[in-house]
């Protein structure tokens, strides 16, 4: 492409958009939503992703202590469990421990425990198994073991949960994607409706140019290079709004399921990069599907 | 340079605007179409650059069949048509440098050849002045004017101009038209369609006269 046509294409597309600021702003605002709706989803989809790979790479195991261990017996069943790969000692929570713990999760209503004669509460040791190093079997053979020392009344782990939580994870994929699908085709549909707003303000400009001899690509490509910047300032605005929410919101939201707690993460450099590029795309691919018609002079 | 071969033009069920049109121009010929408002100047003028297509008939310009030709080769051809319009079809966002340089920016010529010819060109219509205004900042004339040198700025084979002193006071006509001819003796075939009879009167140029669709 002559330099002379190139400068030409930018110089209109910047022109036209700061021409037509309301109609863009309109395009831009209506996109942004569109996107946000996207984006959201897509974080929600990342974040149970996360959590899926996260909670199933690793499981935590409570063993429950008969009335107060000594120091002597936590040390040598550290040592014991320290022969098994992949686990690591999480901490160690005294009777006293936990019923601080509960009267702090009850707060107003704490209360309650003051007429408790004694502390009902077992200490325990809460440790994390790799399941990368242990293998699926570790656990069980872990609990077996650990339930035959006579101080340890139960071993609990969180497995059972992690695998219905798994097998509810691979179903919302599936539905993911053909949500995901759907949403980036009404994404499409929104934008290419916006972006035939902007070109039938100037249809009229269209016409002359044409009548001037212009081809359809040297018309449509100013058109393409805004439609292009439409979407990438759509998806700026919609993740600004998006990491705003999630700041403000999101991530004080502390979601426990059994016995993990779950932290909301943002999206990775990775994924907002790939985002940006997808809204640039769909404002060329909207621009390019609306431009279509207003071709038949 | 011009052919037209029992062209009919229908919009719809209305009455025909074109009847059995045949019409030859020659190269560097200075023709007026003239007839009555609604005889059909303005769809033969629009034929002929294609921004209408005939209903049957053919219509052969520079040697192009405009019922077989590709859009491709319609941009190509447009651009050696100079087409002066009734309602001058400025841009109104563009300033008149910009307007007049549009042609030339189509065609792909460098920055420095535009600003040349479409200063030479802008001098050559008194416009120098108003190279930064805007349409709506201009009287009819000047827009007119604006209008012919967008329409001459890269030298056309054929200039086409509908009406051209549709709006303007007998003194800005006779501007025009002396423009108009300037442009004709420097070899471009010209073809000006006018209801009126006063810019015919004393002219010993080839007059096509049209009525209801037909050459008469």
């Amino acid at each position: 492409m002559k330099i002379t046509l190139f400068h030409y294409f930018i110089k209109q597309a910047t022109a036209n958009i700061f021409e037509n600021r309301l109609v863009h702003l309109i395009g831009i605002g209506t996109m942004s939503i569109a996107f946000l709706i996207f984006y959201a989803f897509i974080l929600i989809f990342v974040n149970l992703n996360y959590w899926t790979e996260e909670q199933g790479s690793s499981l935590t195991m409570s063993i429950y202590f008969k009335g107060e261990p000594d120091r002597a017996v936590i040390e040598k069943i550290k040592k014991e469990l320290f022969l098994f790969p992949g686990v690591t000692i999480k901490r160690f929570i005294s009777k006293d421990d936990a019923i601080k713990s509960l009267r702090r999760r009850l707060g107003d209503k704490a209360g309650l425990l003051d007429g408790l004669k004694q502390n009902p509460l077992p200490a325990s040791l809460e440790i994390i198994l790799s399941r990368d190093k242990g293998g699926d079997t570790l656990p069980y053979q872990l609990k077996t073991r650990l339930e035959k020392i006579t101080i340890v009344d139960e071993v609990q782990y969180s497995q059972e949960w992690i695998r219905r939580f798994q097998a509810i994870m691979e179903a919302i994929k599936i539905v993911g994607i053909i949500f995901g699908g759907l949403l980036f085709l009404a994404a499409l549909f929104i934008i290419t409706n916006t972006i035939k707003l902007t070109i039938y303000s100037r249809k009229e400009e269209i016409e002359i140019l044409k009548l001037v001899g212009a081809t359809n690509r040297f018309v449509k490509i100013p058109f393409m290079i805004e439609g292009s910047i439409q979407g990438f300032l759509g998806g700026v605005v919609a993740l600004l709004i998006l990491f705003l929410v999630y700041i403000i919101a999101i991530a004080k939201i502390d979601i426990r399921i059994g016995f993990a707690s779950l932290d909301i993460v943002f999206l990775s450099p990775q994924y907002i990069f790939f985002l940006l590029l997808m809204s640039v795309v769909i404002g060329f691919i909207g621009s390019t599907i609306s431009l279509g018609r207003f071709f038949r002079i | 340079m011009i052919q037209l071969f029992q062209v009919y033009k229908s919009f719809g069920s209305k009455n025909p605007a074109l009847l059995d049109i045949s019409l030859t121009v020659k190269k560097g010929e200075f023709v007026f179409i003239t007839g009555p408002s609604g005889a059909g100047k303005t769809t033969l003028l629009k034929i002929i650059f294609c921004a209408e297509r005939p209903t049957s008939g053919n219509a052969l310009v520079d040697g192009r069949n405009l019922n077989r030709i590709k859009d491709q080769e319609l941009s190509l051809l447009r651009r050696r048509i100079g087409v002066i319009f009734q309602d001058f079809k400025l841009l109104p966002r563009r300033n008149v440098f910009e307007n007049v340089a549009l042609t030339l920016e189509i065609i792909g010529f460098p920055l420095s050849m535009i600003r040349k010819k479409v200063h030479q060109t802008l001098r050559y219509l008194s416009l120098v002045n108003k190279e930064g205004y805007y349409p709506p900042q201009l009287s009819g004339g000047e827009q007119q004017r604006v209008a012919i040198a967008r329409a001459i700025v890269n030298d056309p084979l054929i200039l086409l101009a509908d009406e051209p002193t549709g709006n303007l006071d007998p003194d800005l006509t006779m501007e025009i038209m002396a423009l108009l001819k300037e442009i004709h003796i420097r070899g471009t075939t010209v073809l000006v369609a006018t209801h009126s009879q006063e810019l015919l009167k004393d002219t010993t140029r080839r007059i096509v006269t049209l009525n209801k669709g037909r050459i008469v």
